[in-house]
């Protein structure tokens, strides 16, 4: 006891525990580079890649499963929103009131867009045992076309129905980028679209924007 | 023969149904005419929801272990599999129907009684499958939303489905069963199984929607959609229009766009 309360002991502690923090990390690191997810790919190659790269971080980091939302929050946007065209996710789902709206306002919107989606991904992770896995569905879809739909399943342990999860994408300059999500048959963007028309009809852009801040600020 | 016989009470039903609501004022979403009676039932099943079922299901869940809540689901969701095949044959889905009767047998001996889903481990998941959708595939529309008392969401359709589910699965299986204690336990238990399931979906809906009963009806008109048309390739995608392509129109063809709408 005493030795470990005295300051070299404390010291000694802090140093192992920093050690092995970072061989930690070095492991998830290297554990998460195996399949480093190329816009440039096929696109059922990329969707595999970004989903398993989401899965290794959401399975092995211990705040993620607590359903701590801050790291949640990172794991999103280093793991998620690379390979997403979110801006164009939000300009979708706002419709022709984008047009109205200021640049200011259509970066807010985006933001506060984005946060309801790492709150939905926070639902999502408990779910998510050590036996989840992603299979991405056969590519029915035309592999030239400029946007695209690749299926997948999300099988998250034994014994448990699959979760459908298909992913729409386009491509851009820089390669494919995913812009909208179908969970068991329902897309992100079109169950947002009235919800959005209907906040924006009764209080404005600006109104909306406080509504979604306001949504993500509560438990 | 069976069949139109079917047609016809349903048609007549929906009749009934259709004129005993009258509609309420300007329709403002063209799916929900009747939006003001519906969230009202709304209200009324989210705290009869909030105090009678979710404590319950909360309570099963705490109590019981993971693998046996799923054993249990699993059991039930497996009676559930031969209306289900009967109306992927009224839908003339053959191939859904055999599939379907693969995993009820499977499920039903390897599976001990439906406990495991052996048959989704093999790569045969589940088609879920019921009335309204026969209903929808023979051409029924699916009518105005209608939130139902306890049952939530529905539509003028799906809720005629609803009721002749309850004969095709529950009164002719849990319902053949001469206990009646044995048997009202046996749907006691249903509906909590049925609302533990549901534990996570509800919670996320509250944390992250905006107004949580659209968000519900517009994911439930969605899917219904998607069930109707059967295989995912035959699903119409949603065509969103992209203002951003329209400004860039505009701003190519030099007009100017008209900002008061």
């Amino acid at each position: 006891m005493s030795s470990l309360v005295n300051r070299d002991g404390a010291w000694f502690v802090m140093k192992w525990l920093r050690g092995a923090a970072l061989l930690l990390a070095t492991l998830m690191v290297s554990a998460v580079a195996v399949a480093n997810p190329n816009p440039q790919d096929d696109p059922p190659k990329f969707v595999q890649d970004v989903a398993d790269q989401l899965l290794v971080v959401l399975k092995s980091d211990p705040e993620v499963r607590k359903q701590n939302l801050e790291r949640i929050n990172q794991v999103v946007e280093q793991y998620m929103m690379p390979y997403m065209d979110f801006e164009r996710t939000t300009r979708l789902a706002a419709g022709k009131y984008w047009r109205e709206a200021t640049p200011e306002q259509r970066q807010a919107l985006s933001a506060a867009f984005k946060n309801t989606l790492i709150r939905t991904y926070s639902g999502a992770v408990t779910v998510i045992e050590d036996e989840t896995y992603v299979e991405v569905l056969p590519f029915r879809g035309d592999a030239t076309a400029e946007d695209v739909v690749v299926r997948s399943q999300l099988i998250p342990g034994r014994n448990v129905q699959p979760i459908s999860f298909d992913y729409r994408l386009r491509r851009g300059p820089q390669g494919w980028l995913i812009y909208d999500v179908n969970v068991e048959n329902v897309w992100l963007i079109q169950n947002y679209r009235n919800q959005f028309s209907q906040e924006i009809n009764r209080s404005g852009i600006d109104g909306l924007i406080a509504a979604l801040n306001e949504r993500n600020a509560k438990n | 023969m069976a069949i139109s016989r079917i047609r016809g009470l349903v048609l007549a039903a929906s009749v009934l149904i259709l004129t005993g609501c009258a509609s309420t004022q300007g329709p403002e979403n063209p799916a929900d005419p009747w939006e003001p009676m519906n969230r009202g039932t709304y209200a009324f099943n989210d705290a009869v929801d909030t105090v009678v079922f979710t404590p319950v299901a909360e309570v099963y869940a705490f109590i019981v272990p993971r693998p046996v809540r799923t054993c249990i689901r699993n059991m039930y969701l497996n009676i559930g599999e031969i209306w289900s095949m009967i109306n992927s044959n009224l839908q003339q889905r053959h191939i859904d129907a055999i599939n379907t009767t693969g995993r009820f047998l499977l499920n039903t001996t390897m599976g001990l009684a439906g406990c495991i889903d052996v048959a989704s481990m093999q790569g045969q998941p589940r088609i879920e499958n019921d009335f309204g959708i026969t209903l929808g595939v023979w051409g029924v529309p699916q009518g105005p939303y209608l939130v139902l008392p306890f049952l939530g969401s529905s539509s003028v359709r799906d809720g005629v489905g609803t009721g002749v589910d309850f004969f095709g699965n529950q009164f002719d299986t849990i319902g053949q069963i001469p206990n009646v204690r044995i048997r009202n336990s046996l749907w006691g238990l249903e509906v909590v199984v049925r609302r533990e399931a549901l534990l996570t979906v509800t919670e996320t809906v509250n944390r992250t929607a905006l107004d949580p009963y659209s968000f519900i009806r517009d994911a439930y008109l969605q899917r219904r959609a998607a069930m109707v048309s059967g295989s995912p390739d035959a699903q119409e995608l949603p065509d969103y229009e992209d203002y951003a392509d329209v400004e860039a129109d505009e701003k190519a063809l030099g007009i100017k766009p008209e900002k008061d709408e």
